[in-house]
């Protein structure tokens, strides 16, 4: 059956080269393997297990529950769909994610598109365009919060308020609904980006005959968008799609930092921490992240099955 | 009639203006100064409040430029003498204590096992890739309960704090760094023609010799991105320093700037001046070394 036989030791040249090899990697494997692998099977085992401040010292001997986490999570308040003006933070988590990526793709676009025209300065436009995605989420979320704020020296409500809009200052990130929009228009703001960097690399890739041809077929520039441009993007918009809405779905900080979960804005990720280490219930803190697990197995089985073997064919 | 004849051809300023003007380019400039608005004026409305005093800061309006450079908030942070002081010296330490062994420890064992990953052929090559690749796809937030009770646990049993430690933090930080690391390096090596080396070992050098001769010179560009990457990484990271830091003496920049904006009263200047000089080398290290990393901002999720 087996193909070659594989040596580890004796003096071949196979084996020296295997031992060397899992010698280079043997450090990144400890750490890959001892604090994110294992952990993630464990923290299955822990959703089965009654886990709190008390027996943390003792987690490898936490007393068996059954289902009982799972249970307390699916009929959290916090948690379940209790109609339009409780969404829960299940669905609240979808639709965030959801609206958030398409924002984030549609102003990338719209983004590498400008960028992609040649103008004075555009390197420099370039590079500013990219802030809101390197500098740090802490020191964002807190300006937006600054612009948001409830008082009368936030500028909204300055801005608003000289232009006779509002009579008096509003708390934008404290009311329901609204606070979920302006979650989500910070994540389009902060994380387009990235979408831009890539569809521009790709723009940039796109062969130039093709707009020739169209306009030898006598088209204008929305046929050379419609025709060259779009289908080109086509691979590389699915792909950012899938990986925004990946890091999306389980994002803390933002949420945390702009409304810490409150306002009908409650995510799963922020919900874990909450069941975690306010609360202090690890067990029924990683049954809920078993939800967001079983989502991002579903979404790493598409984009292994879709992105990488597109990837492989290109 | 043969004066206006003549005159024709020189088009008067306002249509010279509306020829240049034309609706596409319009719409192009309308869009490009809008970005640049949006993206901008949250960074002006950072340093500008890092400058205003507390009066400015809760006022009855807004302040859209400061009336002086005024150092208040810095000197909130910095100075002790000052009311309320911060001591904010203490976690910009902390911070830089953190993510510069991340990174340097990152680029260091990402360098070898990448490197073994694009040469050598191993058994258990394959699987040690997919790992990687799913490592890198996996979140934070998922991982911090194991490994806050599995630490709690093991630390408890061989006698060392979990909690308070910043060698720790770097561990874990390591976790999320590592496959980044891996994975932009793996691919860098692939684009450097093994025969380079392969003239090396026939030259006498051992592997080692030819990583340290031949290919650690060749990906230097790449190193650099690495590092710079996993500084940034563990420079912003919020949630794990949240929960394996308790002591503000070991608080790194993210927690200190949260618990300054929780305060209950009003130092929103101050939060903007810590948030200023976190942000600050980030935008520098990113504009001074842009090319290296916008490849890898994009290397991480687009092979080629």
């Amino acid at each position: 059956m087996a193909r070659k036989q594989i040596k580890i030791f004796g003096d071949s040249l196979i084996a020296k080269e295997t031992r060397l090899a899992w010698m280079l990697v043997s450090p990144t494997v400890l750490i890959v393997f001892g604090l994110v692998l294992f952990p993630a099977f464990f923290s299955i085992w822990i959703s089965f297990r009654n886990v709190g401040l008390d027996n943390l010292n003792d987690v490898f001997n936490a007393p068996f529950v059954g289902w009982d986490n799972y249970n307390q999570v699916f009929n959290d308040f916090a948690f379940k769909w209790q109609g339009w003006n409780q969404w829960g933070a299940f669905v609240t988590t979808i639709v965030y994610s959801f609206l958030s990526t398409f924002l984030t793709l549609g102003l990338g676009l719209v983004a590498a598109l400008v960028l992609n025209r040649p103008f004075r300065g555009r390197g420099l436009a370039r590079g500013v365009f990219l802030f809101p995605y390197v500098a740090p989420v802490v020191s964002v979320a807190f300006v937006w919060r600054w612009i948001l704020d409830p008082g009368p020296s936030g500028v909204l409500n300055d801005v608003l308020m000289q232009l006779g809009l509002i009579d008096l200052p509003q708390a934008y990130l404290a009311q329901r609904g609204l606070a979920l929009w302006l979650v989500i228009l910070f994540q389009g703001w902060r994380y387009f980006p990235f979408a831009m960097l890539m569809i521009l690399a790709r723009l940039q890739a796109i062969d130039t005959t093709l707009y020739e041809a169209v306009e030898v077929d006598g088209g204008n520039t929305w046929d050379k968008f419609r025709y060259v441009t779009l289908p080109g993007l086509r691979y590389v918009m699915g792909a950012i799609f899938l990986l925004r809405l990946l890091w999306t779905f389980n994002k803390f900080d933002d949420i945390w930092l702009l409304t810490g979960g409150g306002y009908g804005t409650n995510v799963l990720p922020v919900l874990t921490y909450q069941y975690s280490f306010k609360s202090f219930d690890f067990g029924k803190g990683a049954a809920n992240a078993m939800v967001l697990l079983v989502i991002l197995v579903i979404f790493i089985a598409i984009y292994v099955t879709t992105v990488m073997r597109n990837a492989e064919e290109e | 009639m043969t004066a206006a004849s003549r005159s024709l051809p020189k088009k008067s300023f306002i249509d010279q203006l509306a020829d240049h003007l034309n609706w596409r380019r319009f719409l192009f400039a309308l869009t490009l100064f809008l970005f640049l608005a949006m993206i901008l004026f949250p960074f002006y409305w950072m340093v500008s409040s890092s400058f205003k005093t507390g009066r400015e800061i809760g006022g009855r309006h807004a302040t859209y430029v400061p009336s002086a450079l005024r150092l208040d908030a810095y000197n909130e942070l910095f100075n002790p003498e000052a009311d309320y002081f911060q001591n904010f010296q203490v976690n910009i330490v902390n911070s830089v204590a953190v993510a510069l062994p991340t990174a340097v420890l990152t680029v260091l064992m990402s360098l070898l096992g990448a490197y073994a990953v694009a040469r050598l052929r191993f058994p258990g090559k394959e699987m040690l890739i997919n790992s990687v690749l799913i490592v890198y796809l996996f979140p934070a937030v998922l991982l911090i309960i194991p490994l806050f009770t599995m630490l709690s646990s093991v630390s408890d049993n061989l006698g060392f704090q979990v909690q308070d430690n910043l060698a720790i933090l770097v561990v874990t930080y390591l976790a999320q760094t590592l496959p980044v690391g891996m994975y932009m390096l793996t691919s860098y090596f692939r684009t450097i023609p093994a025969e380079i080396e392969q003239a090396a070992q026939i030259d006498g050098c051992t592997r080692f010799e030819v990583i340290w001769r031949v290919t650690l010179p060749l990906s230097i560009p790449a190193l650099v991105t690495v590092g710079l990457y996993t500084f940034m990484i563990a420079w912003n990271e919020l949630l794990y320093a949240l929960i394996f830091l308790n002591s503000r003496d070991l608080f790194t920049m993210p927690i200190k700037i949260n618990t300054i904006f929780n305060d209950p009263s009003n130092r929103l200047n101050v939060v903007m001046a810590a948030s200023t000089i976190m942000t600050l080398p980030v935008i520098i290290l990113f504009v001074a070394f842009e090319r290296f990393l916008e490849a890898g901002l994009t290397a991480g999720s687009v092979k080629g």
